[in-house]
């Protein structure tokens, strides 16, 4: 194996991979800091930061052997300059010194960030990425004690609306071009570009152009300071205010893997999570903005319709009555039931066995694809997240025109958590006649022509998995609290900065962010208890610990393993999603 | 040699009427280089004319001084694919306005050694890059390759041989980085001057991705002179380890500013008293610049006994450039000079690069502020100290040519700047 050695120690590394220096230096788990490099892209070794001492052995040009010194050591060619080890390719017996253990080194680089906070304006106070700003940590761990500039530093744009979702200000740039290799590289709309000369360049649109790029947020994660900021999110909180809670995006059937940002039980931003299986460390605009749903426009208390077409909220006891006396009255021949591909695999898989028990059919669901929505990379026909996960549970797969004849045909109609109304699947009046109950998350036009709507918890409420179309199934975990969860008993939930480095207060203190609603195996355990069924799970593990004994496709998969795999792809069939 | 540069014939830009017309030029021996390589190739292999030019050792004119038969020997062998040569005419160091004469006064002398080099390194496209303000130039240029094209110099079936070379002329858009080697392959390819990476260097990776070569423009011109000549008389002409004739460009306080054609190895002092008629108004020399604006300066006393070749040049510690001599007399103020010097290199640096981006700009301004009667005496350390930091630590050698004016400039002329920060409004310091 070729080796190379680091700040003195050896390294074997794997030709093959026909690696850079700093990446392999990054993967020993060494660090090296850099601004401009990002493994998913081409590497420009503009911004200089990574620069180290690089050295090669003297070889004797007649025996291939290595030249050795008088202590018996190996003879090393140093190379004039530092070199950027970003752009350095491994070499068989490459000697290599970083900051760790060179002082030169460390000063070179302490001299380059000098350089680039010449002219950075230095406004972490009211700066957005503040907390998670790699300028800003490399300043504090490599960078020099004070400035000695004492000249004017350049003026540039400020506050300029790139586009409908991105804000650039100018002169906090660093002109590492992330941004604008993101754009010709990965969404390849090459949007942006950097104008301008020397110290006066930044990045932005061809002249009238926008930056409507529907990828365009991921240039604000990737950008290594705080010049292109989410209009959406900025001012909003600070980084440190926050928890970040592992989730996956609901938007559409890739599953890109995410963080759920809250504060007080709100969800404030979402951001990519890293998964080469899935989506590298990108995610469409769109999965973004969908934090919205979670916290405005929820389901919060049941409601039921009493006269007419109001509906009022009503207690949860009334409810559960109300949902038991309907099941009582009706045979279960008249009962149709709707699961959803909008659902976790788990919350269909409650939802579906609770009502076989009593004798009602099998649910069947509707996938809901728009066809040409999708650009084949992150953005997908398929709208939901778990289409693949109702057919691995065996729902029964159906056309539009299937649901509406079952409808037509049913007494009482039971829908999860799928806007069949919005959508276009029925109509309003479909449901005129049949008892309509909905299990939903948030209100919507199907919600608004139900008899009866029980409110269960979203995918930042709960631990469920999720199927996506490629048939990786991966899962959510608890990133807000509802009225009835309680985070220090949920250990699931994560901790905010505040509450590790152990003070007294509760990042989640406000009761109004909390929504009464349950998640829908819980809600189904209380019915079940009203019934007198044999129904009861303390936990979504529970449900899925008897799927993946019970399912063929699911056999050996569990929370653990997804954790620690980052999802776990299943031996499914690859099935055309057709609308 | 030096001692008889008196009587030294022009080469490069003759006397000789009306010469940037073809047939002026033909009547003149013109092209003959071209003709004597393709009918005779048993002779002129490809192999064979690039060891001739290489013999001859011309010393690229565009500042480095590299041997142009050496570079052109670096052309990996040919894959059947494009292979291009990238002719530099994008002159725009301050002092530097040479290659000019030859567009407009010998255009075909440049037109047949491009198209020598291009047979020996089996080219298929030149592109010429000229600088964007010479826009009458380009004109010039262009009419002398429609010409050649209607001779057959140019095109298909050169000269009825199975050698085809197209020419192709583009002008920048202002920019002196443009000037260096990569960024032009940048510019060419209609992308924003920034210098790449190397390696890859331009003969493996160059225009496009494929093999290039890049000359500067009075480089290609003497390439006819070897082929009609020799290399042996072309080392002849001037200093040994330098020779050939050179466009000394010379400007500044001196009675006859102007481009003068002489072999490398004349004495810098002859070349300013003699050749440009003296310093202007009977002055004292103070200071010269001898290569353009990115070479180090020097003091009037450092120059006896110095040639303009690399060797003496860098015996006292300079360097030929593209010899354009800048001439200052005993009134030039040197703490303007190196500002006005700064700020070109903070205008022109095209910012990829943070050493050169912020160190550029950082440069400027603190000597604006000497300038300005406002420095102190900490500041002449922080501009070596600025300097030192941004040399050797970037992409191009922009910054190291933003560098070197600054830190010989302040060494030898420290006694002008520390005089002009003790009588600042922050005089102690």
């Amino acid at each position: 194996m070729p080796e190379v050695f680091i700040d003195g120690t050896r390294y074997e590394y794997d030709e093959e991979k026909d690696e850079m220096l700093l990446q392999f230096i990054l993967d020993q788990g060494l660090e090296v800091p850099f601004f401009c490099y990002h493994p998913s892209m081409s590497i420009p070794a503009n911004c200089r930061q990574c620069m180290v001492k690089v050295g090669t052995p003297v070889k004797d040009q007649e025996t291939e052997e290595y030249e050795l010194d008088e202590d018996g050591e190996r003879k090393i060619r140093w190379f004039p300059k530092f070199q950027t080890s970003c752009s350095t390719r491994l070499q068989d017996g490459m000697v290599v010194l970083t900051q760790e253990s060179s002082e030169e080194v460390a000063r070179a680089q302490k001299d380059n960030l000098e350089f680039i906070l010449v002219n950075h304006p230095l406004d972490c106070p009211i700066c957005d990425q503040a907390g998670e700003c790699p300028l800003q940590i490399q300043t504090y761990k490599y960078g020099p004690e004070g400035s000695r500039f004492e000249v004017k530093k350049v003026h540039k744009p400020k506050h300029v609306d790139l586009g409908p979702r991105v804000t650039l200000d100018a002169e906090r740039c660093i002109n590492c071009t992330r941004c604008v290799r993101f754009t010709e590289e990965i969404s390849e709309t090459h949007q942006l570009t950097i104008v301008q000369r020397g110290d006066d360049n930044y990045p932005t649109t061809a002249p009238g152009e926008e930056f409507d790029d529907p990828y365009s947020l991921n240039t604000v994660d990737i950008c290594p300071v705080g010049a292109l900021t989410s209009t959406d999110f900025r001012f909003k909180a600070r980084v440190w205010e926050m928890n970040q809670t592992p989730s996956i995006d609901i938007t559409n059937g890739k599953g890109c893997n995410i963080d759920l940002w809250t504060r007080d039980n709100e969800v404030l931003r979402i951001t990519p999570r890293q998964n080469e299986e899935v989506n590298d460390y990108w995610m469409p605009d769109e999965g973004r903005e969908a934090y919205e749903q979670f916290n405005e426009n929820r389901v919060d208390r049941p409601s039921i319709k009493l006269d007419g077409d109001n509906q009022s909220n009503t207690s949860w006891n009334n409810a559960i009555e109300t949902f038991a006396e309907v099941l009582e009255a009706n045979d279960p021949s008249d009962i149709t039931i709707i699961g959803s591909p909008h659902a976790s695999v788990e919350e269909n898989y409650a939802f579906n066995k609770f009502f076989n028990l009593l004798g009602v059919r099998n649910a069947k669901f509707t996938p809901h694809v728009i066809p040409g929505a999708g650009d084949g990379f992150l953005i997908t026909d398929d709208q939901a997240p778990n289409t693949n996960g109702c057919r691995v549970i065996n729902l029964d797969e159906a056309e539009d025109a299937s649901i509406q004849s079952t409808v037509a045909a049913a007494k009482v109609v039971i829908i999860l958590s799928d806007n069949l109304v919005g959508r276009e699947v029925l109509s309003t009046s479909d449901l005129d006649n049949p008892y309509t109950i909905s299990l939903a998350t948030n209100h919507s036009k199907t919600t608004k022509a139900s008899d009866l709507v029980i409110p269960i918890t979203c995918v930042a409420e709960h631990a469920a998995s999720y199927v996506n179309i490629d048939g990786r199934i991966q899962r959510s975990y608890p990133a807000k609290e509802t009225k009835y969860t309680n985070r220090r008993l949920n250990l699931e939930m994560s901790e905010g900065r505040l509450d590790r480095f152990g003070t007294n207060f509760d990042n989640w203190v406000s009761e109004e962010n909390k929504v009464d609603c349950l998640p829908v195996w819980d809600f189904l355990n209380k019915l079940g208890d009203r019934l007198g069924l044999d129904f009861k799970y303390d936990h979504s593990r529970e449900v899925f610990a008897e799927l993946s004994s019970s399912i063929d496709e699911l056999q050996g998969i569990s929370y653990e393993r997804m954790d620690e795999e980052n999802g776990v792809q299943l031996p499914i069939e690859q099935k055309e999603v057709k609308a | 040699m030096a001692q008889d540069w008196k009587s030294f014939e022009p080469l490069l830009i003759p006397d000789i009427p009306n010469l940037e017309k073809i047939d002026v030029y033909e009547e003149n021996g013109g092209y003959d280089a071209l003709k004597k390589i393709l009918n005779d190739r048993d002779t002129w292999s490809r192999k064979s004319v690039i060891e001739e030019v290489k013999q001859a050792n011309i010393r690229g004119r565009g500042g480095a001084g590299f041997n142009a038969g050496l570079k052109w020997s670096f052309m990996p062998d040919p894959d059947g694919g494009a292979r291009y040569l990238a002719a530099n005419g994008d002159e725009s160091e301050p002092g530097t306005f040479k290659d000019r004469k030859i567009f407009e006064f010998n255009p075909h002398l440049f037109i047949e050694g491009s198209l020598i080099a291009s047979y020996a390194m089996t080219v298929d496209t030149i592109y010429v890059y000229i600088r964007g303000e010479y826009l009458s130039w380009v004109d010039m240029l262009q009419e002398a390759v429609d010409e050649a094209y209607e001779r057959g110099y140019l095109g298909e079936n050169i000269l009825g041989t199975d050698v085809s070379i197209d020419m192709e002329l583009t002008y920048g858009a202002g920019a002196y980085i443009c000037g260096e080697e990569t960024a032009m392959l940048e510019s060419l390819e209609g992308k924003r001057g920034y210098p790449r990476t190397k390696p890859p260097f331009p003969a493996q990776n160059g225009l496009w991705g494929r093999p290039t070569t890049i000359n500067n423009i009075e480089t290609l011109a003497n390439v006819p002179l070897v082929i009609n000549n020799g290399a042996d008389w072309y080392g002849d002409i001037g200093a040994e380890e330098h020779p050939g004739p050179v466009l000394y460009g010379i400007s500044g306080h001196v009675n006859q500013p102007g481009v003068y054609e002489y072999p490398t190895g004349i004495p810098v002092l002859d070349l300013i008293n003699d050749v440009a008629g003296g310093i202007r108004g009977g002055k004292d020399l103070k200071a010269i610049i001898p290569g353009g604006s990115s070479t180090p300066p020097l003091r009037a006393d450092q120059l006896d006994g110095v040639t303009m070749n690399s060797d003496s040049l860098k015996d006292v510690g300079s360097m030929m450039g593209t010899a354009g001599l800048v001439v200052m007399d005993e009134d030039t103020d040197m703490v303007d000079v190196l500002w006005r010097i700064a700020h070109f290199y903070h205008h022109e640096s095209c910012g990829q690069c943070t050493p050169c981006r912020d160190g550029t700009g950082w440069l400027e301004k603190v000597l604006k502020k000497i300038k300005d009667g406002e420095g102190e005496m900490k500041d002449l350390d922080l501009l070596l100290d600025v300097g030192n930091q941004m040399e050797g630590r970037t992409i191009c050698a922009l910054a190291d040519a933003a560098v070197w004016p600054v830190r010989h400039t302040i060494n030898r002329f420290r006694d002008e700047f520390e005089e002009r920060c003790k009588k600042s409004v922050h005089a102690v310091a």
